[in-house]
């Protein structure tokens, strides 16, 4: 959400809905009893399939990111690009490129849904993310994913039940080619179960944890579990 | 004489708040993406794509503030319009507003009266042939409203019920269209109550209502007529 991430977060720091302050908590109490419908209707067997007549969006598909600049993994500073999978699992896990590319492969032609009202489609080809938490082992009290990237400090943590949904994928290829820094190089997340800003690009660490640990955008103002 | 039973009224009132809290925070949420094209193509069938509505007329400040109304203020959209429509068929007031046999040519007779084509206000009961078109279409188009905004709020999991609707795109385009037809039929209600008929506006409130001062009965159009005649019988 670079465009409306930069200007946004300026001056959405000081406020998180408008009109009558003392609605507030029936807000809150809302976005709680609407994420319980939003469990009660979740289904792992639920999938995206874009429509046939529909154009894969391209280069037309927006890129956002919330740093100053577009994020690139700098290797001369940082070293190598590797993913981290920690938390409550029994082997983490820290793969390069290379090795998360040798896992077992899923790719999906899906639609993106944007929390701005926008959809796009694109080829998604990655690795799912159910299949990592096999190979580190997750644990059972590991009921939420925290997502982190080094795109500044934005993250997004989801319940469990999404991550582990067949299309949930750690892409590192789109429309077949390698991620670019646009799309979230080396690899991202990707399910078109959340809105976009759900779907950490430029991922660093994926974290198994116990409780739910907010997000960039959801500590702003915006739903914690936007789901689809 | 009564005129609106006390659950007609209240329902009334929440559903003007309501109903201006979803139209004026959906505006708002439109306004983050105001176009109906999948990126990488064009739509067809609106003319203002990219053109933002004034935010004078949007409701939550920014995106998530709109979202986070409009996400709790439809449950309240949703539960004052089951009571209403409840009510209205167990109590037997549909009957008045249900089309009949003989409507589109009332409907007809009362535009001819109110464009002087026609010289006497057709005779009517509780209300008139273009009142009960008004009043039957408002609750089935907001159950449109209701049933696209579940469409493209949950557009994977309820995907069978977007497909339906013609994919995601199709499905915020209804849901765009019942809200510009709602506010169309708000528009020409407002309008006709404040130029025709404003002795219906303590009614809403109080209940009561004064038959003597009915369109009919002062043969009103639209400012015309708007105070009682000077001869007319006592109130029965």
């Amino acid at each position: 959400m670079a465009a409306t991430g930069a200007i946004g977060a300026s001056f959405l720091a000081a406020c998180d809905s408008m009109g009558p302050r003392s609605a507030k908590p029936l807000l809150e109490y809302a976005e709680a009893k609407n994420e319980g419908i939003e469990r009660a209707l979740f289904r792992h067997t639920s999938m995206d399939v874009p429509k046939m007549s529909a154009k894969d969006a391209g280069r037309s598909f927006p890129a956002y990111f919330v740093s100053s600049q577009m994020p690139t993994w700098n290797e001369s500073a940082r070293g190598p690009w590797r993913l981290e999978v920690s938390g409550m699992v029994r082997t983490p896990l820290s793969l390069s490129l290379s090795q998360l590319a040798s896992l077992p492969r899923a790719g999906y032609r899906l639609d993106h849904y944007c929390v701005e009202g926008w959809t796009a489609v694109a080829t998604r080809v990655g690795v799912r993310l159910s299949e990592l938490a096999k190979v580190a082992g997750v644990q059972p009290g590991a009921r939420y994913v925290d997502f982190q990237s080094f795109d500044d400090d934005y993250h997004e943590s989801w319940d469990i039940e999404s991550a582990m949904h067949p299309q949930t994928l750690v892409v590192y290829a789109q429309d077949g080619r390698f991620l670019n820094a646009a799309y979230g190089a080396p690899a991202r997340i990707y399910s078109p179960v959340k809105l976009g800003y759900k779907n950490t690009k430029y991922l660093t660490k994926i974290v198994f944890l116990p409780e739910r640990n907010g997000g960039y955008w959801s500590d702003r103002g915006y739903e914690w579990s936007a789901g689809v | 004489m009564k005129r609106h039973h006390m659950v007609v009224r209240v329902t009334h009132w929440v559903n003007v708040v309501a109903l201006a809290v979803m139209v004026g925070s959906g505006l708002r949420i439109f306004n983050a993406y105001p176009a109906f094209a999948r990126r990488g193509e064009t739509f067809c069938c609106y003319p203002f794509e990219r053109r933002p509505i004034p935010d004078a007329l949007t409701f939550g400040g920014w995106l998530a503030g709109a979202r986070n109304w409009h996400f709790a203020m439809m449950w309240v959209l949703v539960v004052n319009g089951l009571v209403y429509v409840s009510f209205i068929y167990l109590h037997g007031e549909w009957r008045d507003l249900v089309p009949r046999r003989g409507i589109v040519r009332d409907a007809w007779e009362m535009m001819k009266f109110y464009l002087t084509l026609r010289k006497d206000h057709p005779h009517q009961g509780k209300n008139n042939a273009l009142q009960r078109l008004a009043y039957f279409a408002f609750p089935l188009i907001g159950l449109v409203a209701v049933v696209t905004g579940i469409a493209i709020w949950k557009p994977v999991q309820l995907a069978p019920l977007t497909n339906l609707l013609g994919g995601f795109v199709w499905a915020r385009y209804w849901h765009f269209l019942a809200m510009l037809l709602l506010v169309a039929l708000t528009m020409g209600h407002v309008f006709m109550v404040f130029s025709v008929d404003p002795y219906s506006i303590p009614a809403m409130i109080t209940g009561k209502y004064r038959d003597d001062l009915s369109p009919e009965a002062r043969n009103a159009r639209p400012f015309i007529h708007l105070l009682p005649k000077r001869d007319a019988p006592p109130s029965t």
